[in-house]
């Protein structure tokens, strides 16, 4: 859609894991990565179904809402810490007090657009999945 | 204790010290110091300070110039385990040298020399001596262990200062100071009143010499200082003065004037030296001037008195003598004695009584080891009625005990407060009078008499007398107990040594023992009278006694008889005189003499006794050798050299006649011659019948004579016995006279008890008059024995209800049980307390029960009590009043005092904090305090201490297990009735809950902030959702703004129930309200009420959104005569149950599947399934579009 070719051309194929219990938000992310060429794992909505997923599939980053229908979604963090995959996650809260140790992991503020999506994947292309 | 005993070593030579003449300190000045000019009097200060005597000492020295030439030494009570200040703080307040003492060093002049801690101070030959370490705190008495040296070392050069401190510290050498002669100075508060503890104690023993505030303290001194060295011109060597003996009978005189008492036969130095002082003390520089104040103001009189008298007594004053006495005197007295019998002993000179009380404990322990017991009686004298009074008061600071075991202590003495009281056996054992030993008749038939040095005061005459008024008192081997340097003297005729070491004697009965006589007060100065006795003054003169036997040889023979005819002395050659009667040898005149003069001499010497003056018979025949001469015979009174008119001697003289002179009847001579034989033989016959006649006539006589010898010796006999008998009486008299005086002693002792008992009882009359608290006596037999007013006014008991038994008004006081309680309380000595309501009265009373003892603790009765406590119940019922509002307040309402201490704790306090309050009162309110913030409390009490409230503030406490509470306090302060601040009561409002509030504003605002922005988040997809389908912005504008009011709607049933769940049907009723058609027949809604979750209400709402616009766009809706079923249920309700919707269109255009999957389809097929965790099925069934939703409920959902 918007964005240089080229920056879309490295996204090409990655496999991202969508966790969000919102039905219309995890459309819309999902959405958003389909069109930037991106292959969408999940999206998963409830806890057991994330960290399934984390656990198991190919994935090349994560974006994590951070409460999942009242539950934390820290445990899906740690699966993915412990493969090296990168994750960021997304929270309505304003301010808001990652719990450690991924204080320093990126937070993505709701409402967030295409164009946030697109800048934390290309963070994770020039960091190189690991 | 070693110090203790070293004073009381020192004591003992005090008399002997006594006399040390004052010049003698001058050798005790460190040679250093008197090479000086100034004059060689070096006054030592001696100060004695205890609690609050830092003070004081820089008030003296603050005072006191650095050059006045006096030393200092301060002796204070330290902690012996730390190093004293007191140099460093008092060296800013003078200019001397103030240092701690040092073992060996000078008290040098115009230096301070300070007390180390733990250490024992004195001071010796001028040097001050250290020792270390001090005795334990019971038995440290440093300042009187240092007094006690300074007099003994310096005697009257000796100065004593008792500053601020508490108990009795410094009495004793203060009293050892005045002894000697030293100044004394104590610490005045007000008005001259010494100020209490130390300086009072002081006082009392009214040796003080000066009771003034420190701050005029220095200048005493120093008028002192100058006073004495001017008059130190004035004395002899011996430290008298030299003006003083002419001045002494004056001043003798003027005492006696004024107080009746007679000092001229005491030692001239001990008077001279104790007037000095007295002129010291008033800065008085000559004798006459003394004798003008003397006689101005009775009040000195008085003083002198008192420092004429000061003899230092104590306890067991010299140990070892006192140890004899009990060993060895006392066993022998008891053991004499039967049960019925009396020990009687006589202390003359007691003054305080100590000595009196000590022979009384001897005594009675003595006698408590033996089966019989004898009573014991200690007369106790001496002409000083204070100390009598002291001694009859009996009671004696602590510090007097220290010699005394403990068990003696306990034994025989009881506290009371400060001191202590000789029990009563001892007390009773002892009769205390003022009575002078030689102006008032002795006591008599006693076992012991303790005169302890007072004979060292009174001079050889005097003494003498004394010794015989003791002979005369005591029983025959009765003891005589004296001081350590006093003797008999010369009176071993009348005492024998029985411990001479410690002066005890006794009684020597061999020696004629006489009544003594004693002068009135007003004419003391009389001799002492020598009945029976040689003058020990006639000292026979050489030439005298030459002339004498002169005399003697020119004189006429005579013999000196007494009143008995007794023959006293032979003068001359008596021998032709006499011729002895046959029989027992007598020394009778009229045994001796010859017989043919004897009726002669007796009838002149009747005569001379009848008319007193000479009697002369001349011309008297007598025979001798044969021859017969002639004698003239005179008869006289014996002159008395006093000159007194009653004489009982007579001389007879015998004059003989020259054998020339004049012959009354010569011899016949023979005349040879020539006168008649016959007249001659006449007259021979003549002669012979004569001289027969006459011999007849003289036989007659002779036998006469003889008859009237006898009968006279009959008359003699019987003289004698009437003597006897006089002599008789007169002793009786004599005893009568003792006795009397005894008498007198005891009576003084009773009236005096009875003077004491008298204010006591008015006393205790005064108490219950005016004590409100109705209190009744009652003996053991419940009878009333004596009552106060207010029971006369409570119970209307009359004065003619005392013996009446208390039973007859139990039930005036509705107390019928009264007899078993007061039984009760009798039997187990404990108290019976019972509150009793008077009902005609209104009011309640308190009643106690306690059991009356005697002084001697012995039980007598019952004492009942009545308090009324209607006030109380008042009080009783505020306070409840006020405790249950305390009890009920929400806040904490905390007592404690001003430092901190907590005092009381509400219920509130107990659920705010979590202590209870048998946790929380007693502690620190401290533990409230958060460990980080322990120093906000200083501040708030600052600011309480002015009498200010702290208003509300909030502030973090900690509660029990150092839980965090927000609390507004407010402290006020607890004032007395003065305004005082006391106390502090605090308030605390738990504040948590308002924090908790704004925790959870904030949360609130936090959350929603997160559903704004995920509501934000919604929207955003949903807007790009629908752009990415639009067809054209209208298309778009009008699906976005229907999805919009879709959610919306939702939401609104979500914030109806408070977020916590919509109602199935009002969101389906809702999203189908448009198309409804008026009878509500174009859709059926048919299913349970079921809540259902906001996140799936919404996703729910959203689906049925999407199947209403495509049905009313394309579907069943879209045509009038369409019909819409909406149709739910839950199945296996409980674990498991799952929710199943149907949505059938039916009636509408024929369905054909759409040729793009739009948001709607991708919505319920996806998402909602993604979103419900659930199924959804979309059929485009021709006959009308079909959706069957299917998701698990989670347990608890509302159903109904």
């Amino acid at each position: 859609m918007d964005g240089a070719d080229g920056q879309i051309d490295a996204l090409q194929g990655l496999r991202i894991l969508v966790v969000e219990d919102e039905m219309l938000v995890a459309m819309f992310v999902e959405g958003v990565l389909i069109d930037l060429g991106c292959l969408v794992v999940g999206p998963a909505g409830r806890l057991p179904q994330a960290i399934r997923l984390a656990a198991a599939e190919s994935i090349d980053g994560a974006l994590l809402d951070l409460n999942l229908d009242g539950d934390e979604v820290y445990s899906v963090a740690d699966k993915l810490a412990e493969r090296n995959i990168p994750f960021a996650f997304a929270t309505g809260h304003s301010a808001v007090h990652l719990k450690n140790p991924y204080r320093d992991r990126p937070l993505i503020q709701k409402p967030y657009g295409v164009r946030q999506i697109q800048e934390l994947l290309h963070t994770w292309v020039k960091i190189g999945p690991g | 204790m070693t110090s203790r005993k070293k004073i009381a070593v020192r004591k003992k030579n005090t008399p002997l010290q006594r006399a040390r003449p004052a010049a003698s300190s001058a050798r005790k000045v460190p040679p250093s110091a008197a090479n000086t000019d100034v004059p060689t009097r070096r006054l030592v200060v001696g100060i004695g300070a205890s609690a609050g005597g830092l003070e004081a000492f820089q008030t003296f020295f603050a005072n006191m110039p650095s050059n006045s030439g006096l030393a200092f030494v301060l002796v204070q009570h330290l902690d012996p385990h730390h190093k004293t200040m007191l140099a460093e703080l008092l060296s800013r307040h003078t200019k001397m040298t103030v240092s701690e003492a040092q073992d060996g060093t000078f008290a040098a002049p115009n230096t301070v020399s300070i007390i180390p801690p733990d250490a024992t101070l004195t001071i010796q030959d001028g040097r001050l001596r250290v020792s270390t370490p001090a005795p334990d705190r019971l038995t440290r008495r440093p300042i009187d262990s240092f007094l006690c040296s300074l007099a003994e070392d310096q005697g009257d050069n000796a100065v004593c200062i008792i500053l601020s401190g508490g108990g009795s510290d410094g009495t004793i050498g203060l009293r050892a100071v005045k002894e000697q002669g030293g100044l004394t100075l104590a610490q005045s508060q007000v008005d001259d009143r010494a100020l209490a503890g130390m300086p009072s104690s002081a006082a009392s023993t009214g040796l003080v010499d000066y009771v003034v505030p420190v701050e005029t303290m220095p200048a005493k001194l120093i008028e002192y200082q100058r006073h004495l060295l001017e008059v130190d011109a004035q004395k002899d060597p011996d430290g008298l003065r030299q003006d003083g003996p002419t001045h002494l009978k004056e001043i003798c005189v003027s005492l006696r004037n004024q107080l009746g008492h007679d000092f001229s036969e005491y030692k001239e130095a001990t008077l001279i030296r104790r007037i000095q002082r007295r002129m010291q003390v008033l800065h008085v520089d000559t004798m006459p001037a003394y004798i003008a104040i003397l006689k101005k103001d009775s009040h000195e009189a008085e003083l002198l008195f008192r420092d004429l008298l000061i003899g230092v007594t104590h306890f067991f004053r010299d140990p070892l003598a006192f140890e004899a006495l009990e060993t060895t005197i006392i066993p022998q007295i008891v053991k004499s004695k039967g049960a019925d019998d009396t020990i009687r002993v006589w202390v003359a000179g007691c003054a305080t009584g100590e000595e009196a009380y000590s022979i009384a404990i001897l005594l009675h322990e003595a006698v408590a080891k033996r089966l019989v017991k004898p009573k014991i009686i200690v007369f106790a004298t001496d002409i000083d009625d204070r100390a009598i009074a002291i001694a009859r008061a009996g009671r004696y600071q602590t510090s007097s005990l220290d010699d005394f075991t403990h068990e003696r202590q306990a034994r025989w003495f009881v506290q009371d407060g400060e001191h202590y009281c000789p029990i009563k056996v001892i007390r009773e054992s002892c009769i205390f009078s003022v009575h002078s030993v030689f102006k008032d008749p002795p006591f008599s038939k006693l076992d012991l008499i303790s005169c302890r040095n007072l004979l060292i005061y009174l001079d050889a005459a005097l003494q003498d007398r004394i010794f015989r008024v003791f002979h005369y008192a005591l029983r025959p081997s009765g003891y005589l107990f004296l001081g350590f340097s006093e003797g008999i003297g010369r009176r071993g005729n009348l005492f024998a040594a029985a411990d001479k070491k410690h002066r005890i004697f006794r009684r020597r009965d061999d020696a004629p023992s006489s009544f003594p006589h004693f002068s009135s007060p007003g004419s003391i100065s009389q001799k002492p009278s020598t009945t029976g006795e040689q003058s020990p003054r006639s000292v026979e003169d050489d030439i005298a006694a030459r002339v004498d036997a002169l005399v003697e040889k020119y004189s006429p023979p005579h013999i000196v008889v007494d009143k008995s005819h007794e023959v006293v002395r032979f003068f001359g050659r008596t021998g032709k005189y006499l011729e002895p009667s046959s029989g027992p040898a007598s020394l009778k005149l009229f045994s001796v003499l010859k017989k043919s003069l004897r009726p002669i001499v007796r009838a002149a010497l009747q005569e001379v006794v009848a008319k007193g003056h000479r009697v002369l018979r001349e011309n008297i025949p007598i025979e001798t050798d044969g021859s017969t001469e002639l004698l003239n015979v005179s008869v006289e009174t014996l002159p008395d050299p006093a000159g007194e008119s009653e004489s009982s001697l007579y001389v007879v003289v015998f004059h003989d006649h020259e054998p020339t002179a004049s012959i009354v009847n010569p011899t016949p001579t023979l005349v040879p011659g020539r006168v008649g034989k016959a007249k001659m033989r006449d007259a021979e016959a003549e002669l012979r019948a004569t001289k027969q006649h006459l011999q007849l006539a003289i036989d007659e006589a002779e036998h006469a004579s003889e008859e009237l010898k006898s009968a006279n010796e009959e008359y003699q006999s019987v003289n004698e016995e009437l003597q006897s008998t006089n002599e008789e009486l007169e002793t009786s008299k004599e005893e009568m006279q003792s006795i009397n005086e005894e008498l007198q002693t005891v009576n003084a002792e009773l009236n005096s008890k009875n003077d004491l008992m008298n204010r006591l009882n008015a006393d205790l009359k005064n108490l219950l008059e005016s004590t409100q608290i109705a209190t009744i006596f009652l003996g053991d037999d419940l009878h009333i024995r004596s009552f106060t007013p207010a029971m006369g006014v409570i119970f209307n008991i009359r004065d003619s209800d005392r013996g009446r038994p208390i039973t007859d008004l139990a039930n005036l006081m509705g107390y019928e049980t009264i007899a078993v309680d007061v039984q009760n309380v009798l039997r187990t000595l404990s108290v019976v307390e019972r509150e009793i309501q008077l009902a005609e009265h209104g009011a309640t009373y308190i009643m106690r029960i306690r059991p009356y003892r005697t002084i001697d603790k012995i039980l007598d009765g019952v004492v009942i009590t009545f308090i009324d406590i209607a006030d109380r119940k008042r009080g009783e019922q505020i306070h409840a009043r006020m405790a249950a509002i305390v009890e009920s307040s929400q806040d904490a309402i905390v007592g404690h005092s001003l430092d901190g201490v907590i005092s009381s704790w509400n219920a509130a306090a107990e659920l705010i904090f979590g202590y209870t309050a048998a946790e929380a009162i007693g502690k620190s309110i401290s533990i409230l305090i958060p460990a980080d913030r322990s120093d906000d409390v200083p501040g708030f009490l600052e600011k309480l201490k002015r009498g200010e409230r702290v208003e509300h503030f909030e502030i973090r406490r900690v509660g029990k297990g150092n839980v965090p509470i927000d609390v507004s306090l407010s402290i006020s302060p607890v004032k007395n009735e003065k305004g005082e601040m006391i106390a502090a009561s605090t308030i605390a409002r738990d504040v948590t809950e308002r924090a908790l509030a704004e925790a959870h504003r904030k949360l609130l605002m936090a959350e929603l902030d997160h559903r704004v922005k995920n509501s934000l988040m919604t929207v955003q997809s949903i807007a790009k959702l629908t752009l990415r389908r639009a067809g054209s912005l209208e298309e778009f504008a009008a699906s976005f703004e229907s999805r919009l009011m879709a959610l919306s709607r939702t939401h609104n049933l979500l914030i109806e129930s408070k977020w916590e769940g919509a109602v199935l049907r009002s969101i389906v009723a809702g999203e189908l309200a448009p198309y409804q058609s008026a009878d509500g027949a174009r859709c059926t809604i048919l299913g349970v009420t079921v809540r259902l979750a906001p996140g799936r209400a919404l996703a729910i709402g959203m689906a049925l959104h999407e199947l209403a616009t495509n049905a009313a766009k394309y579907g069943a809706l879209s045509d009038p005569q369409g019909h819409v079923s909406v149709a739910w249920e839950i199945r296996d309700r409980g674990e498991g149950s799952r929710f199943t919707m149907n949505w059938i269109e039916s009636g509408g255009p024929p369905v054909s599947p759409p040729k793009r999957r739009g948001f709607g389809s991708h919505l319920i097929m996806r998402g909602l399934a993604y979103d419900l965790q659930g199924e959804a099925r979309l059929d485009f069934d021709p006959a009308g579009v079909r959706c069957t939703i299917e998701f698990p409920l989670e347990p608890g959902v509302e159903v109904t």
